[in-house]
């Protein structure tokens, strides 16, 4: 048996900053998205949206709409599909009249042009029964339940030793509230399809972060084996998360699609649109309790997480996830609860979980140390733990406290002074401020890669996977260089597809790991059937298809990544405006595959979290249970101009346990931390302390 | 009402028919399958849509089709020389300018009018009055410049320190 | 939905005139949102970008008359030095995008309360010229509002025009938003110096149903100003007058609670825009009574 040493594979290509093999289509516009793939004379779909909360669409009148040249098919529950009922009530579209949230499809359109399509949504009469809905939030209502676990399999609660008794003798203690609100992804390319039936076979182009995925949740909906349902994704732009499980409006151009066979039918959704039907982050409300000795120890971590999901289906956001693995103490709980709404259902956001569970503790943990006196990096060391708090498990590698050091000296922390509202810069207030970054190694059982090597001395490497911008063209084609022994030049990659081996899909920062690991298995074995062809390739060719191995390292370690995040920021004293001019992030995160594409999804993480902390806040109107701010005039996400000095850099971290490249994961590490470090750099600008996000200007006014 | 316009895109003359509803941009990606330049807002929030209308940035979104009939249109696509890249767009390949690139195309196009612009002299709203109103000195496009100036074009991967890299390199590259 | 492309503004009016409800369109970065977001289906749209005359602006009897077609960038390039409140709330219209197309007059046209353009407008005492084919008006601006999104034209009449004086005096312009860049103003404030009136302009916006003045702020500072001689010998102003000014100016408003922020906030950040804004202009007239320079300041 080899040992974790003797697997790991040499790296050559692994760890250069190869620049992005799809970078040229990308720079020139030219490589296709979704709905941009050429198709013959294409129908158009607009959709039909729930103008209330929750209800009963009584009657639809359609006739006018029919009516309009240019209209192909009207579909609503009268026409729609049967769907076969697999217990998502998200998916689960135009079966009946009901509605159980605003902006919910009740049917639409199919015309000859996108603009007969809209005019003639407009023209649909529908009339409702309405009934009282349910959408606001708070951690004091009496219906908060507990789900059987959270996202994607985490204990909903867990407990260990005497929390409240440990709370109750400690000498220094912290009792804190912290919220996040609802924020929506919005990765710049809206969710699209292009949607196809012939002979009674699906073929979807798809904007999502996992082909496979698509297929496996709307293949049982149409009752068809998976095999009939192809679909395909070379390019998409963007999704942090609310592309990763398919919604409705893939159902609705599947159904779409059905009233016209074999012309192909196209839904692209606008902006508004996607504030209602393609996920959200759930707000949350985090109720913090540290304990902690005179010398700064903790003895105590508690965290009781509220936040919300929707009738039509659960969600449940893992936002103490983090904090299970964080400190150590030896007392200590975490929970989850839930309020289930009349709302759309929330999602994955960048890092769900651990994003907004780095937010409450981490500003937690800046308001303990100031309460012992100490340091903040000196605290977070002083409580570093030796194996997984709650586990116990030994952490296959973890270099936080490396990460605080190295991020220290490259801020220049040394000689901060810890009073806060001291120091000034014209009518600015100027602070520094850090938090801790971490986030889960994730592999994801399922994905097989087949190499096959011809006698022209090409090698070609295909599986389902994708990019959403994270480099996985780029970043495969390097692992599969390294894992044949050969210059990328040699390689030629295929993703984005269900023609290719089967693959999971680009969620839980699990990307690399899940399809780097069967492409190297896969380039193992193709390489010892080469050595039994003497080295050489026969003309008919060498193939070898690989499945993702087993790691029985994955439960003997604990598998993490770390980092640390630095902030500058600057408050206006007399209006309160925040600027964050400076922002510095050390990671250690395994071995980086690429070290430009790597590192844009760090500062591109941390970006996200500059952009969580200063601007984004989805603004639910409880009369009406819709976004208010559902456009990118009112959704505020970071600009360029909000962007000041953003430095990313990583420590040589060697795992090798957690697969063969000793990769962890970076897609998500970059947000976590990222608004706790600002809000703590805020802190030490005014001295006034702000726990809920975002750092809106009227929360720094006296 | 159907109407048919004729428009001149990458070099090319092209000729259409719109419904005067139509954007330039649907005109574009949906009448003429010209697909660079891309849509994420309707609203020119986003800038993904940027082209060079006319030699000047503009977002197709806000742009009637037919209220834009005879005119130059120039895309990411077009900037290029043949094989050979645009500067800028080489700039944004060599800093990792960009990530899932749906608002690349808009960038780039938005960098290469940006930059005109600046060598106009036209002042940002970060250019400092001096005597006699404000104009940029082109020696003084400087990152707080750029980023101003660039801050019509969202990126949501977060690439905009790169960006800002890249938009600088070019501009040094090409002698400023 | 009709499109009609008239080639002179004679033409123009007349097609205004036979179409009373269609919809001018000049940069289009103000009516293509509202088309492309259901917010409006015009039966026809009238476009004005085919008159070059309405993109231009000259200058007579002392004062610009700018065209409502003029896009901000070229306003901001060609008339900065002339109008410099104004160039300075032109350069925070949208991004530069919206900046090379949208106009003047546009803005004007859609009177949003939040409009960067309309606060220096204000306070310099702009006329807003509009025409039709029964004549010619000239509106005092802060006539032209009068509503949300509503303003004093007539359904036959169209913006032909801004009339305005260039600056005798410091002019400056402050605005805060949630974000650096392309925001939509949580509020905004303009002040102009008038020194051979003796007078001061200031322009609110976000802070009421329509752009406004803040009237018995200008009447206390310029009255300050007069009876201590001040624009004769200017000297430093005393922090009671500066403090009374931003609360009149704050006192003037009657903000709401949006998404954006709250009356609260907004009622404070324009007594400190007020403030900081009053304080730039006096230390340029100051230094450069005769000069319309901006004080290099964050």
């Amino acid at each position: 048996m080899t040992t974790a040493e003797e697997s790991m594979l040499r790296a050559n290509a692994i760890g250069t900053p190869l620049t992005r093999l799809d970078g040229t289509e990308k720079v020139t516009g030219t490589a296709p998205y979704a709905v941009e793939h050429p198709v013959d004379s294409p129908a158009h779909l607009h959709p039909l949206q729930a103008a209330i909360a929750l209800g009963r669409a009584t009657g639809i009148d359609t006739s006018a709409a029919e009516a309009e040249p240019g209209v192909l098919a009207v579909l609503t529950h009268a026409n729609a599909p049967r769907l076969a009922s697999t217990g998502n009530g998200e998916l689960e579209i135009l079966q009946s009249g009901e509605v159980g949230y605003r902006g919910q499809f009740l049917g639409g359109v199919i015309a000859e042009t996108p603009e007969i399509a809209r005019r003639a949504a407009d023209l649909i009469r529908v009339h409702y029964e309405r009934y009282e809905h349910d959408v606001e939030l708070r951690a004091d209502r009496d219906d908060l339940y507990k789900p059987e676990q959270v996202n994607p399999a985490f204990d909903t609660d867990t407990a260990q030793g005497d929390a409240d008794g440990a709370l109750a003798s400690a000498a220094v203690t912290l009792d804190a509230t912290y919220s996040t609100p609802m924020e929506h992804n919005n990765p710049m390319e809206p969710h699209a399809t292009i949607a196809c039936w012939t002979d009674g076979e699906l073929t979807l182009h798809d904007s999502t972060q996992g082909v496979y995925w698509t297929q496996a949740a709307v293949a049982p909906l149409f009752e068809l084996d998976q095999q009939q349902v192809r679909v395909i994704s070379p390019h998409v732009g963007g999704g942090f998360g609310s592309k990763g499980i398919p919604h409705p409006n893939v159902v609705l151009a599947a159904m779409a699609a059905r009233l016209v066979p074999g012309r192909p039918v196209k839904f692209p959704l606008t902006r508004q649109q996607m504030f209602s039907v393609v996920g959200y982050r759930t707000p949350t409300i985090q109720h913090v309790r540290l304990g902690a000795d005179e010398q700064g120890r903790l003895s105590a971590i508690t965290l009781d997480v509220v936040e919300q999901t929707a009738k039509v289906k659960e969600f449940a956001e893992q936002t103490a996830i983090p904090t299970r693995t964080m400190y150590a103490a030896p007392h200590r709980r975490t929970s989850h609860r839930l309020a289930a709404l009349d709302t759309p259902v929330p999602t994955w956001m960048r890092a769900p979980g651990e994003c907004p569970g780095m937010f409450g503790p981490e500003v937690a943990m800046d308001e303990m140390a100031l309460a012992c006196g100490l340091d903040p990096i000196e605290f977070r060391v002083r409580n570093e733990p030796e194996t997984d708090p709650e586990s116990g498990l030994p952490f296959s590698s973890r270099n936080l406290v490396a990460c605080l050091r190295e991020g220290a000296r490259r801020f220049g922390w040394h000689d901060r002074d810890p009073r806060p509202g001291t120091r000034r810069h014209g009518e600015w207030l100027v602070g520094t401020g850090v938090a801790a970054s971490t986030y889960p190694v994730f592999a994801m059982p399922g994905s097989q890669a087949t190499i096959r090597a011809t006698p022209d001395g090409r090698y070609a490497v295909r599986i389902g996977a994708v990019d959403i911008g994270t480099g996985t063209w780029t970043a495969l084609t390097q692992i599969a260089a390294d894992a044949l022994e050969v210059s990328v030049g040699e390689v030629d990659l295929e993703i984005g597809s269900t023609t290719l081996p089967t693959a999971s899909g680009a969620g839980g920062s699990s990307g690399i790991n899940s399809w780097g690991s069967p492409i190297v298995a896969a380039a193992r074995t193709l390489r010892a059937r080469l050595d039994e062809h003497g080295g050489t390739v026969p003309a008919e060719g060498v193939e070898a298809t690989e499945g993702m191995p087993d790691n029985p390292h994955t439960s003997q370690y604990a598998m993490h990544s770390f980092g640390a995040q630095f902030a500058e920021v600057w408050v206006n004293a007399d209006t309160g405006e925040v600027s964050v001019p400076r922002l510095l992030g050390i990671f250690a995160a395994g071995r980086i595959i690429n070290a430009r594409t790597g590192r844009s999804q760090l500062l591109g993480g941390m970006t996200m979290g500059l952009s969580m902390a200063l601007h984004e806040e989805s603004v639910l109107d409880p009369r009406f249970g819709h976004v208010v701010n559902h456009d990118l005039a009112e959704y505020h996400i970071a600009t360029n101009a909000d962007v000041g000095s953003l430095e990313v850099d990583w420590l040589d971290e060697h795992d090798p346990y957690v697969n063969p490249m000793g990769s962890k994961g970076i897609g998500e590490l970059g947000i976590t931390g990222t608004a706790a470090a600002i809000t703590n750099a805020a802190y030490h600008a005014t001295g006034i302390r702000v726990r809920e996000l975002p750092l809106h200007p009227d929360k720094f006014l006296r | 009402m159907d109407t048919r316009i004729e428009l001149r895109v990458d070099g090319e003359q092209r000729s259409l028919t719109v419904d005067t509803r139509t954007t330039l941009l649907d005109a574009l990606r949906e009448r003429l399958g010209v697909t660079t330049p891309k849509k994420g807002c309707d609203h020119g929030q986003c800038g993904s849509c940027t082209v060079l209308l006319d030699g000047r940035r503009a977002t197709t979104c806000l742009a009637l089709a037919v209220a834009h009939a005879g005119s130059e249109i120039t895309t990411a696509a077009g900037l290029a020389d043949g094989e050979e890249l645009h500067p800028v767009a080489r700039a944004f390949l060599e800093h990792d300018g960009l990530q899932c690139g749906y608002c690349t195309p808009g960038q780039i196009c938005s960098a290469v009018g940006m930059l005109d612009e600046a060598e106009a002299g036209w002042p940002s709203s970060v250019t400092e009055h001096g005597e006699g109103g404000a104009a940029l000195d082109e020696s003084e496009l400087d990152d707080e410049e750029i980023r101003e100036r660039m801050s019509g074009n969202l990126c949501r991967c977060g690439a905009y320190a790169n960006i800002v890299t890249a938009i600088r390199e070019a501009a040094n590259g090409s002698g400023r | 939905m009709d499109f009609l492309r008239p080639t002179s503004w004679r033409d123009a009016l007349e097609a205004k005139a036979h179409h009373p409800d269609a919809t001018p369109i000049a940069g289009g970065t103000d009516v293509m949102v509202e088309i492309n977001f259901d917010h409006r289906r015009p039966t026809s749209l009238l476009d004005l970008t085919g008159i070059d005359e309405l993109a231009s602006w000259s200058e007579h009897g002392g004062k610009l008359r700018i065209g409502a077609g003029l896009p901000y960038t070229r306003l901001i390039d060609e008339l900065g030095d002339r109008l410099p409140g104004l160039a300075i709330a032109a350069r925070t219209v949208g991004s530069p995008q919206i900046r090379n197309r949208g106009t003047l007059g546009g803005n004007l046209a859609s009177a949003s309360p939040a409009g960067d353009g309309h606060p220096p407008l204000l306070a310099s005492g702009a006329e807003v010229e509009v025409e039709s084919v029964r004549g010619t008006r000239l509106l005092p601006v802060e006539e032209f509002f009068t509503g949300v999104k509503r303003h004093a034209l007539a359904s036959d009449e169209l913006i032909s025009a801004v009339h305005i004086a260039p600056a005798t005096g410091a002019q400056q312009f402050s605005k805060i938003g949630t974000r650096n860049a392309m925001v939509i103003a949580v509020c905004t404030f303009a002040i102009a110096l008038h020194p051979e009136r003796q007078r001061v302009g200031t322009g609110l916006g976000s802070a009421a149903p329509t752009p406004l003045r803040a009237i018995e702020a200008e009447e206390f500072l310029s009255g300050e100003l007069a009876d201590s001689g001040q624009w004769d010998s200017p000297r430093p102003l005393d922090d009671s007058v500066v403090r009374q000014f931003g609360d009149l100016v704050a006192r003037a408003a009657s903000p709401i609670d949006d998404v954006r922020s709250t009356a609260d906030y907004r009622t404070h950040a324009l007594g400190v825009m007020a403030r900081r804004t009053l304080g730039w202009v006096w230390d340029e007239y100051r230094n450069h009574p005769s000069s319309t320079g901006r004080p290099e300041c964050a």
